[in-house]
């Protein structure tokens, strides 16, 4: 439930977005598609010739790559050659006022978005002094406008520096106000982590430790037929004042936002300021809940620190990999291993052990191959959502 | 019989230890405070107690200050500090505070009593301040504070450190409290206001 809090609203706006992906697809698309379609019919009412539908070939055949391969989407040469051979389309149809103009046009859109506002601009005026090129050598008659009306010539230049710029501001602008929405999100759930955390500390756990202290008083005062069960609730009050303090950690999110290796390198860093012993962070981590990488990052720093200080360890390793939809954490020590017994009242591995079990994960501590030291195996499912079912 | 005042801001704990002290044998619960300037002082100068059970997280102040200022009291009460996070960097704090000692909230009563007992008494339950404790103490610190937390450490009076480092008794009291505050412990769920 504490998790819930935190994890809904930022998966909304992460499909949101998504959403507004493929709805701006659509839009492209059809924009695109719009372009050739009004080409066709100018080229049809103009008369067509035998190259014409070669050339009105390359609007769909453009559109069904951009769209099949987002990769070739992404890429600023595939921006250019679709640009450069729009406009070739323009010069090949012999006239400026060529029926391709609105392809070419829309060709602009990807690059526009892609680009902050001010370059923005200068893309705009590129694209302008581009047509103005095309429309000198272009056509119909070679090296002369044939400005047949000025008007028409001022619009086809003043187009793309309207447009451009416009979509790159306002992309710019969508993109700072979601930004700022999440993290005005982020901060206000951090607001009320805060809040619940300190209500927690300050009430809850306060009477908690209060009744303790009532139950606990009346060992060895009460009849023995009572005596288990007043002993029995002051050991379950002990727990629940303890299991307060984990759920106050948690309240407390360690990541403060950031991704989980980020967070376990500047915990390196605060426990081996002076990079001895060594520790290593590999490896990214993958989308992860709030919970899952909350846990993952306190078994990861406790098994850090059972490394620094009981193993005196020299090096220690952690590994961080997304196989299969789960994920794995290791880390490494060169210390001196594990006592062949454990240590009465070494809560240290039963609660890394617990946290894994709590996010559904199986957490295998073992000497470390062909060598000295321990080897901490966490692995942990995940499904779609980085949580866990 | 022992004397015990309580200064919590909980209402809840003081009322759970006021029943828990009250019916303990030789030990009776003689008076309370929220921590609170208006109360704590009149609150102490009325009853004297022989042992004061003081939180460490108080909302307004903090318990080790408020501990230095009672222990420079005479004759001063013993101090325990109860406080919910006992942790080992507090050793420090507590120790330069001169609190006679230092229990978890979750301890159990017979805990308490014991502690209550063994403070009266005149033993010390402070935990013991480990190297890299003071590693990590001395690193926040800087000039002559180290030197002056050795002193005090090695059971110097102030009046000694004064005199060793030429400054008035005044200075070195303003340093521990400087000092005192450089080492707070944060409460884990900082308040959210």
């Amino acid at each position: 439930m504490r998790t819930a809090r935190g994890e809904h609203p930022s998966r909304r706006d992460r499909w949101s977005v998504r959403d507004a992906e493929s709805r701006w697809l659509t839009l492209y698309v059809a924009a695109r598609l719009a372009a050739t379609a009004f080409a066709a019919a100018l080229v049809t009412w103009g008369g067509l010739g035998p190259g014409d539908l070669l050339l009105l070939l390359y609007g769909p055949l453009s559109t069904a790559i951009l769209v099949a391969f987002p990769a070739v989407r992404a890429r600023p040469a595939a921006w250019a050659l679709d640009s450069a051979i729009a406009l070739a389309c323009v010069l090949a149809y012999g006239d400026w006022r060529s029926p391709f103009y609105l392809l070419w046009l829309t060709t602009l859109a990807l690059p526009a978005i892609a680009v902050a506002p001010r370059r923005g601009l200068w893309l705009g005026l590129g694209a302008s002094l581009a047509f103005l090129v095309v429309a000198i050598i272009g056509g119909p008659a070679w090296g002369s406008l044939q400005v047949s009306s000025a008007e028409t010539l001022a619009i086809h230049l003043s187009l793309p520096l309207l447009l451009v710029p416009s979509l790159a501001y306002a992309t710019d602008a969508l993109r700072r106000l979601d930004r700022e929405r999440s993290e005005r999100e982020r901060l206000a759930i951090e607001a009320e982590r805060q809040r619940i955390a300190w209500e927690l500390h300050d009430s809850a756990k306060q009477r908690l430790h209060a009744a303790h202290l009532l139950v606990s008083s009346l060992h060895g005062r009460v009849a023995d037929d009572v005596a288990r069960s007043v002993d029995r609730a002051a050991v379950e009050l002990e727990s629940a004042a303890s299991e307060m303090d984990t759920s106050l950690a948690e309240l407390r999110s360690p990541l403060e936002g950031r991704p989980l290796d980020e967070a376990l390198r500047s915990r390196a860093d605060e426990l081996a300021p002076d990079g001895r012993p060594a520790i290593a962070i590999r490896g990214r981590a993958p989308a992860l809940s709030p919970l899952v990488a909350a846990h993952v990052y306190r078994i990861a720093s406790e098994a850090i620190t059972n490394a620094l200080r009981h193993a005196d360890a020299t090096t220690i390793d952690v590994a961080i990999e997304a196989v299969d939809g789960h994920l794995r954490l290791h880390v490494h020590d060169d210390g001196r291993g594990l006592p062949p017994t454990r240590r009465p009242g070494a809560s240290g591995l039963f609660a890394m052990e617990s946290r894994a079990a709590t996010i559904g994960g199986s957490l295998v501590v073992s000497p470390r191959e062909g060598g000295t030291g321990t080897t901490i195996a966490l692995d942990v499912p995940l499904n779609d959502h980085g949580g866990t079912a | 019989m022992i004397r015990v005042a309580v200064v919590d801001d909980h209402p809840a704990l003081r009322a759970g230890l006021q029943t828990v002290l009250d019916a303990e044998p030789h030990i009776v619960f003689v008076g309370e405070s929220d921590g609170a300037e208006e109360n704590i002082w009149p609150m102490l100068t009325r009853v004297r107690p022989d042992v004061v059970l003081l939180d460490y997280h108080l909302p307004r102040g903090d318990g080790l200050q408020l501990c230095y200022r009672i222990k420079k009291d005479v004759p001063a009460p013993r101090v325990i500090i109860f406080t919910a996070y006992a942790s080992p960097a507090m050793a420090l704090p507590a120790t330069l505070a001169r609190a006679d000692g230092v229990l978890a909230k979750g301890a159990g009563a017979r805990d308490l009593f014991s502690a209550i007992r063994l403070v009266y008494a005149g033993e010390q339950l402070l935990p013991p301040i480990s190297a890299t404790v003071l590693e990590e103490a001395t690193a926040d610190l800087y000039g002559d504070d180290p030197a002056l937390i050795g002193m005090l450490l090695d059971g110097a009076g102030e009046a000694d450190v004064a005199q060793t480092l030429r400054i008035p008794v005044k200075d070195v009291r303003h340093s521990v409290q400087r000092i005192l505050s450089a080492l707070r412990i944060d409460v884990p769920a900082a308040r959210a206001e």
